[in-house]
């Protein structure tokens, strides 16, 4: 999902839209739909920060944060007692260790392995004919969670077919599939030291199957914002706010790019 | 079996120094060297492991050392190791073990099979070894196994094993209780070394010419030490990249002359730079260590990347394979196999009572410390490399301790009374994974986007540090 967000003294645009294969190419389009959410012209944007894997392919951005960075902005935005920031995505998972101030004590990524990630939920719900919305809400209906010993996505989708077929319940499935997937993402954020307030954001923040099961397995409470998407986005414009702020302050120009909202060509 | 294309070369890495821009050549010439060894049939060649504390043993029976690790990093650094990776698994043998013995493994089944050498061979190949002499170093187990598998392809080549241990550390007990112990097994370890090379060269051990060797050797130690230590400027004049190049003298050239005139010429070197006031890197931000972990031999690059944020490498624990020879306090001996024993020895436990005076501490722990301090670090930077558990196996704990006992960053925080108060915390540290040259396992896109996003933590770091 590509996001956008458009902040004055608050949020006043925030556009969640699909990514897609020509993601590379099309951050203008949800920009475009922020713009008229926002009913504002490009010209009248002060600054703009890009961020995510795709932040070098925004060519009118000023910025690029990386989205570590931006999410720690985000949150402790939202949430100020925030120390630990797992953010759970459809490519990959990321623990983050903050400070009272929101910066960067300590990070961890999976990137390399789909398991570990929210595309490990999509593939299985897929598998099981279940829609993404309602995984979470079906496995806290589980008794008994089964249990997914295979670690690769692709080994788990079988093992997850073979057991529905042998009658194991759906609602146990999920479980057992949200309790695999916390225990990878437990397991690499461990590596933080995790301390309260622990904060879950990104996709896997609105499965509540996998909130509770990690909650369990951390052994801390969780807590989710209010619109877990755009915690990255809104990180990356308060860090453009910040920009400005800091030059107004100190009566420096503030650079920034033609404002051209077109696609990206990529040779 | 399928033969997999050569990958697309990177971008030619670029050097802070001359003198690692002429390691390339050098390194070149040695394997070269060995091929022509072997066709002149006049010296022996023997495969062997780095780190072993044997080559004036080899150079001074004139065996030549083919480093088998070091052909393996060559083909990975070249990108052209896959095809070798993938000739061992076809024999059964699994991804997850050691991917240097894999490639090595894999190269030696298709020279044998093919009674020359593979096609494009890196560098001209591998040559057929005479002998290969293993090693049972304390933590690898492929270093006694590697061998073993690649004798299934040539069963007329024998293996002489030597063992090495030291003693491990433990706080609470003094390891010299134990080290004399040590010393005698590993001196008969040695000389059983000499006798099997005697057999294999039909030569007499000249034992005037081993004390000249391990003399040499020990004079390039000490200039090594020198010279590294010069990397403490600020700005610093060589990083960790140029060292993954000069690191050849020291782990494949060592006992020889020509190893001594190269640290003569880099010490040289990185003075006139100091006095020019001349960094790795144009305008120093950022002072980082390679803190553990070989480096993934394709992606040398990466250290150009952290360059271009403004980040120098001072100071690696990786391929440092020496320690200050007049702060271990060596028993006198005129027998160089005795004293190689005691070098052994000497370094293997060189952090071991440092460690003691800081709970919680470790050997390797006390070693990072120490780095940090001596080249003014602020942040580490580790690889795990899921192939290599000898050396990798370990790192996150380092970490995880480090940052438990030892917080030298002046922060301001709140305090419970609200007010603003002076503390300190851990440095930061990033944990690259791949491997060392299994190029599958790396993902340019991600190790980068974690790259910024460490240069971004240490920046604010930089930014909120309290004066």
């Amino acid at each position: 999902m590509t996001k956008a967000v458009i902040l004055n003294r608050g949020i006043i645009a925030s556009i969640i839209g699909p990514t897609g294969p020509e993601q590379r190419r099309l951050a203008n389009r949800v920009m475009e739909e922020a713009l008229k959410q926002a009913v504002l012209s490009i010209q009248e944007i002060t600054f703009i920060v890009a961020t995510g894997y795709g932040r070098i392919n925004v060519p009118f951005a000023d910025k690029q944060f990386t989205e570590i960075t931006c999410h720690a902005k985000g949150i402790i935005h939202l949430f100020p007692e925030a120390r630990t920031i797992i953010d759970i995505g459809g490519q990959d998972v990321k623990g983050i260790k903050i400070d009272a101030t929101g910066k960067i004590i300590d990070f961890v990524m999976n990137d390399k392995c789909a398991a570990g990630s929210g595309r490990f939920i999509e593939v299985i719900a897929d598998t099981l004919g279940v829609s993404l919305d309602t995984v979470g809400g079906l496995s806290l209906q589980s008794s008994h969670p089964a249990t997914i010993s295979n670690i690769c996505t692709i080994y788990a989708q079988q093992e997850v077919a073979a057991s529905l077929a042998e009658g194991v319940p759906l609602s146990d499935l999920l479980a057992g599939v949200h309790q695999s997937l916390a225990d990878r993402i437990c397991r690499m954020v461990n590596r933080l030291r995790v301390e309260d307030s622990v904060i879950v954001t990104g996709g896997g923040a609105k499965n509540r199957g996998l909130i509770n099961a990690l909650s369990e397995q951390l052994g801390h409470k969780v807590l989710v914002p209010e619109d877990p998407l755009i915690t990255g986005a809104l990180g990356a414009a308060l860090i453009g706010k910040e920009i400005v702020e800091k030059a107004e302050k100190n009566r420096t120009p503030v650079e920034t790019k033609e404002r051209i909202l077109e696609e990206v060509e990529i040779l | 079996m399928a033969e997999e294309q050569k990958e697309v070369k990177p971008k030619k890495r670029t050097t802070a120094t001359k003198a690692a821009a002429s390691i390339g050549p050098m390194v070149k010439e040695f394997i070269t060297g060995t091929l022509q060894a072997k066709a002149d049939g006049k010296q022996k060649v023997a495969y062997t492991f780095i780190v072993c504390h044997h080559e004036e043993i080899f150079r001074a029976l004139d065996v030549v050392p083919v480093w088998t690790e070091n052909f393996a990093g060559i083909c990975g650094a070249k990108r052209d190791a896959e095809r070798f990776l993938q000739r061992a698994e076809s024999l059964g043998l699994s991804r997850s073990l050691c991917t240097y013995a894999l490639c090595g493994i894999g190269f030696d089944q298709w020279r044998e099979e093919l009674g020359q050498m593979p096609p494009d061979a890196p560098w001209g190949g591998q040559v057929r070894p005479d002998f290969m002499i293993s090693s049972g170093q304390i933590l690898c187990d492929p270093r006694s196994k590697w061998y073993q598998a690649s004798q299934q392809f040539m069963p007329d080549v024998p293996i002489y094993n030597i063992d090495l241990p030291y003693p491990l550390y433990q706080v609470n007990r003094d390891h010299r209780e134990v080290l004399g112990y040590y010393h005698q097994y590993i001196v008969k370890q040695l000389r059983g070394l000499v006798a099997f090379l005697e057999e294999q060269t039909k030569k007499k051990m000249d034992y005037d010419r081993l004390r000249e060797l391990v003399g040499l050797s020990d004079r390039t130690w000490n200039l090594i030490e020198e010279t590294y230590d010069l990397r403490k400027a600020v700005p610093c004049p060589m990083g960790t990249g140029d060292a993954m190049n000069t690191m050849v003298p020291i782990n494949f050239m060592m006992a020889t002359q020509k190893a001594y005139d190269f640290f003569v010429d880099l010490k040289k070197e990185l003075e006139e730079k100091i006095a020019r006031g001349e960094g790795e890197v144009e305008n120093e931000k950022y002072r980082l260590m390679w803190g553990g972990g070989l480096p993934a031999w394709y992606a040398l690059n990466d250290f150009n990347y952290f360059n271009s944020k403004g980040a120098s490498f001072p100071a690696e624990t990786t391929y440092r394979m020496v320690a200050p020879l007049h702060e271990m306090d060596l028993p006198e001996t005129k027998d160089p196999i005795e004293h190689l024993a005691w070098r052994w020895l000497g370094y293997w436990t060189f952090w071991y009572d440092r460690a003691k005076k800081r709970p919680g501490s470790e050997p390797d722990v006390e070693r990072l410390i120490n780095r940090i301090e001596e080249y003014k670090i602020d942040g580490v930077v580790m690889h795990e490399a899921f192939s290599c558990r000898t050396w990798h196996v370990g790192l996150i704990w380092q970490l995880h301790q480090l940052s438990k006992i030892y917080k030298p960053i002046p922060v301001y925080v709140i305090g419970k009374d609200g007010k603003k108060e002076k503390g300190y915390r851990e440095l930061p540290s990033l944990v690259l994974e791949s491997d060392i040259i299994d190029i599958t396992s790396y993902s340019e896109v991600d190790t980068r986007n974690k790259i910024d996003a460490f240069i971004e933590t240490l920046e604010s770091v930089r930014m909120n540090k309290a004066a």
